[in-house]
């Protein structure tokens, strides 16, 4: 014999045993290997080898080559594909609580997901829509206090800014200013609009923000000062719903504020400024309008006076971090410099520059155009939203897990019969998929069902069509089978891995391991109630502490309104009113409690002759002397104001100041006894007085933020004036307030509210999203509750044989009823160890938006799982009485 | 009468298998059909031609012994079937029929040139 056996080469061999189908493979391997010996021997090993290589690559032709495989398995695959639903269909109508429980856990599960994937998305498409909304900044200003604090940050600039900055670095390549200049009315031929928001703004803000025009240009826009552009709304407004049959552009219409009259041309028709914008305007005018009637020293202010709306936008290399430090280096310097006191302005203000995208949800500066929204409700509502579609999952895979006995023997027969474990797992996944196909347009009708609520309690305007939005369906499709796979794969996993032998022999005892997974399960459910439980606890406690708490003045039947426009005095008015029985009493202030204090002055405190600067934020409020009674605030030393202590501040002359106080102001001042404080000089402003008193305090601004040190001063200048009511005919009192008001103004609404109201304004942003959070964590523990009771039910079923025996045996109901509820009793203390600090940790942070808040008492943290516990014993009881009924002979009989 | 289509290269193969008998597989029939027609097969032609006569019904095969040379691998004997042995017959008569079917005269020419000793015109050959 050959003692070195020849070879023929081992990667042609492979290739060919890659490619060659199988039935052919053996015998011809097998003939080209005897052949390559021959040749081996004949024309040596070198051409035997290459001959051998040359004929494998001539039999790489197709009909030689296997079927590909996909052709191959993708008709095994629909054939039994085609099974698998036939099958879980069968299963879905055989057992049809089970299915139920599934079907409404996944499609609330996924309703409420949706919902809420909706709201997210839209929240966070706001201003994405311009073009150039990354290179886009709000020009923001700070300012500090004289110990370096931040006191404000305004959402507004000054009118110079915008230019300036513009002039000064070249990385700004555009900038505007939106001004609210005085709303005035509007005419057009017969007809006149009253309080029209007309906008006044430069003529970069088309270039900065995309405007859909529908009627004239960019470049058309702003020809010369008597413009205006209108949107679609605006012009039917004026127009009528014809007015692109009509030709508007180059239409006169006039705009006219007080004894002040223009006429503006119509210059361009924008669309409606969409809903994912921070800002929505009417009309736009050219600001250089304004700054013709302001005059050239006002339209280039560069301190105080935020009230221009500044963009800017820059080229998109522009590095701002560092073109904020350039601007507030030199900017001050160069247009203010010192100020009369002697102190650098510098340290007085600094600009942020804010990018557009971040408006919407993380701005709450002072005086934001429109209601923001904020990141932490994203962020809130995300994870609410991904905890109930998890536990919607969490819910099938429990409950499909905990029905395994009943498929034991269709998986030993499958297996038996040659099915692969993958098979299996592609088995059980198809049917959480049929599951979630059938959930699927249910879902879809809860969520049309619900969005109008949802859109009007959260005033959005969200829309849900999956027909028409490409991108609604095709989420809707990545979530099915998302969530099938994610609800089907513990239990496929599980399913396959049943052990044959016991499968068949119809053994229903798991091995113990197995329960830990789905004891997991379970935790994860009852980590998920208690957690929201304890979140609606905190939130509704909270709520219930706002309510109730005393902001230490009156709020009950209180009404206030803005003053009539025109001439008259404030007496009249007064006096008028109080004509009125019903009406007790009228007082007059330039802000009312549950507003915001924004007017500041900076103060000097005098320590003998000397004045100190106070280090802290001083805010003005102005008052008549029938303010404190009106809202039953108390003076604590010292009096109140009388007629002839008018303090009129006025930029450029020093006035004698009577001033009173709160409590707040007094500590700060480093009095303890308010009584010592009356009678010292304090500076305020172009003003120096005495303190005439000392007032309680109370909360004027909302109890997110503590109360600050306050002055109050009294001057004729007021712009709402408070009225409180007698309980009696509320209605008769309000028509006699509208009455009333209509004789001084005739053409304005008096628009009166009801400070409670006002009061309950302040925390409607907590309210809207603990009612939120409410509504989907009790979805959620619903949701939880069902699959409990299947799985308990599924529990006792397995243990029917225990049962009965122990029955035999003289067990009660009640001891039954002990031993089964055990094992979920200590699931619950797991799930109290785990959940509770997590969602403390949670909410302890949401209470930290409150200066003023709740305790967490020991009821908040027991009440989710007496909560919890109550559930489960509940459900527990149905089933093992529904089990004990039974006569043990039937659950015995058969082995 | 049932149609037998053979090709050329198929005919060649399933008369060596005839030839061959118990013996016929892959290597024996190469090297008999190399030898005797001195034109050298190819692995790939070969077992198109076997296995697409196997289907036609042709021929049937099944497998045998292993041997060390063959790297333990069977060896699979090809059989002429019935049907196979039908359609050779059919395709020996069908050229059968032909050749006899060729008339004298067509002879007569050929003789004629190759007596001469002269070229035939091209143009003339069909003539």
């Amino acid at each position: 014999m050959d003692k070195q056996r020849k070879t023929p080469p081992s990667w042609s061999t492979k290739f060919l045993a890659w490619f060659l189908k199988e039935d052919y493979y053996e015998d011809v391997q097998g003939d080209l290997e005897e052949e390559f010996n021959q040749k081996a021997q004949g024309i040596g090993l070198l051409r035997a080898k290459r001959w051998y290589t040359l004929q494998i690559l001539r039999l790489f032709k197709p009909d030689k080559v296997k079927k590909i495989e996909a052709q191959n398995s993708i008709e095994k695959e629909t054939t039994m594909f085609k099974n698998y639903f036939k099958i879980g269909l069968r299963n879905l109508w055989k057992y049809k609580s089970s299915t139920v429980i599934n079907v409404i856990g996944l499609s609330t599960g996924i309703a409420a997901f949706v919902l809420i994937a909706l709201f997210v998305k839209d929240e966070l498409s706001y201003d994405r829509h311009h073009e150039h909304a990354e290179n886009i900044y709000r020009v923001t200003v700070k300012n500090y206090t004289t110990d370096g604090d931040i006191s404000r940050q305004w959402a507004f600039a000054s009118a110079g800014h915008a230019k300036l900055l513009k002039e000064d670095y070249a990385e700004i390549t555009h900038s505007t200013r939106f001004y609210p200049w005085a709303f005035p009315d509007l005419e057009y031929q017969e007809q006149t609009f009253r309080g029209e928001p007309v906008i006044f703004c430069d003529p970069d803000a088309f270039e900065i923000f995309d405007f859909k025009f529908l009627a004239g240009s960019e470049e058309s826009a702003f020809p010369d000062i008597y413009s205006l552009v209108l949107t679609r709304a605006s012009a039917i407004k004026i127009f009528g719903n014809d007015w692109e049959e009509k030709n508007i552009i180059g239409e006169t219409v006039s705009l006219s504020r007080d004894d002040n009259e223009a006429p503006f041309k119509v210059t361009a028709v924008i669309e409606d400024m969409p809903d994912q914008q921070h800002f929505h305007f009417d009309y736009l005018a050219p600001i250089r309008f304004v700054e013709m009637i302001m005059g050239e020293d006002a339209a280039n202010n560069v301190g105080g006076n935020y009230n221009w709306m500044t963009f800017i936008r820059t080229n998109p290399e522009a590095d701002i971090p560092k073109l904020t430090e350039a601007a507030n280096d030199e900017f001050w310097d160069k247009y203010i410099g010192n100020f009369d006191s002697g102190s650098a302005a510098r340290d007085f203000y600094d600009f942020e520059f804010q990018p557009l995208l971040d408006i919407h949800l993380k701005s709450n500066l002072e005086g934001e155009y429109e209601t923001n929204g904020s990141i932490e409700q994203v962020y809130i509502f995300s994870v609410v939203g991904i905890l109930l579609l998890l536990v919607a999952c969490v819910n099938y895979m429990n409950i499909a897990t905990s029905h395994y006995s009943r498929r034991m023997k269709e998986v030993g027969v499958r297996k038996v019969i040659g099915a692969f474990k993958s098979s299996l797992i592609k088995q059980f996944l198809s049917e959480s998929l049929l599951v979630v196909i059938v959930s699927l347009p249910l879902a879809v009708l809860l969520i049309l069902w619900a969005l109008p609520y949802l859109n009007e309690f959260m005033e959005k305007q969200l829309s849900f069509n999956p027909l028409v939005q490409t991108d609604i369906f095709m989420g809707l499709i990545l979530l099915m089978v998302l969530v099938g796979g994610l609800a089907g794969l513990y239990p496929a996993v599980f399913l396959s891995k049943i052990n044959l032998v016991q499968a068949l022999k119809g053994e229903q005892s798991m091995n113990s391991s197995k329960w830990n997974f789905r004891s997991f399960l379970v935790t994860f459910q009852y980590i998920v109630t208690i957690g929201l439980l304890f979140a609606i606890g905190v939130i509704e406690s909270q709520m219930n502490f706002i309510q109730n708490s005393d902001p230490g003045f009156d709020r009950d039947y209180m009404v206030t309104l803005r003053l009539p426009r025109g001439d008259y005095s404030n007496e009249t008015f007064r006096s008028e009113l109080l004509k009125n029985p019903q009406i007790e009493k009228a007082a007059f202030s330039s802000r009312i409690p549950t507003g915001r204090l924004a007017d500041n002055w900076g103060s000097r405190f005098y320590k003998g002759d000397s004045a100190i600067a106070t280090s802290f934020r001083l805010p003005v409020v102005t008052v008549d002397k029938y303010f404190l009674d009106t809202y039953g605030i108390d003076i604590l030393a010292g009096e109140n104001f009388r007629d002839g202590m008018e303090t009129d501040l006025v930029q450029d002359t020093m006035v004698t100041g009577y001033y009173i106080i709160n409590l707040e102001a007094c500590k700060a001042l480093g009095f303890e006894d308010p009584a010592e404080i009356v009678g010292q000089k304090l500076g305020y402003g172009p003003s120096e007085g005495r303190i005439i008193g000392v007032m309680d305090d109370f909360h004027f601004e909302s109890l997110h933020s503590p109360i600050v040190p306050t002055l109050f001063l009294t001057r004729d200048r007021y712009r709402r004036i408070s009225l409180k009511i007698g309980a009696e005919d509320i209605r008769g009192t309000l028509d006699y307030i509208e009455n009333i008001f209509a004789q001084f103004d005739p053409e304005s609404d008096p628009n009166y509210r009801f400070v409670d109201d006002l009061f309950n304004d302040q925390y409607q942003k907590e309210e809207r999203l603990g009612t939120m959070i409410k509504v989907f964590a009790v979805i959620a523990i619903l949701i939880g509750c069902l699959g409990l009771i299947g799985m308990v039910g599924f529990i006792i079923e397995t243990k029917l044989k225990e049962i009965g025996v122990r029955k035999v045996l003289g067990a009660s109901t009640q001891n039954i009823w002990m031993i089964i509820s055990n094992r979920f009793l200590i699931l619950i203390a797991i799930a109290f160890i785990i959940g509770l600090p997590v969602a403390y940790w949670f909410m302890s942070d949401w209470l930290q938006g409150f200066v003023y808040r709740t305790n967490i008492s020991f009821m908040l943290i027991a009440m989710p799982v007496v909560v919890a516990t109550l559930l489960t014993l509940a459900a527990i009881a149905y089933q093992t009485l529904k089990a004990t009924r039974v006569n043990p002979v039937e659950c015995l009989k058969d082995e | 009468m049932k149609e037998y289509q053979l090709g050329e290269f198929e005919e060649i193969v399933l008369l060596t298998v005839a030839i061959l008998h118990e013996e016929a597989y892959g290597v024996s029939i190469k090297e008999d059909i190399e030898e005797r027609l001195k034109r050298s097969v190819s692995v790939s032609a070969l077992q198109t031609a076997l296995r697409r006569m196997e289907k036609k019904d042709y021929l049937k095969s099944e497998l045998g012994e292993a041997t060390a040379i063959r790297g333990g691998k069977r060896k699979r004997y090809f059989k002429v079937t019935k049907t196979g042995k039908a359609a050779l017959d059919y395709a020996k008569e069908t050229r059968q029929k032909l050749w006899s079917a060729i008339p004298d005269v067509s002879y007569e020419y050929v003789k004629a040139w190759i007596s001469s000793g002269r070229l035939p015109h091209p143009g003339l050959q069909n003539s």
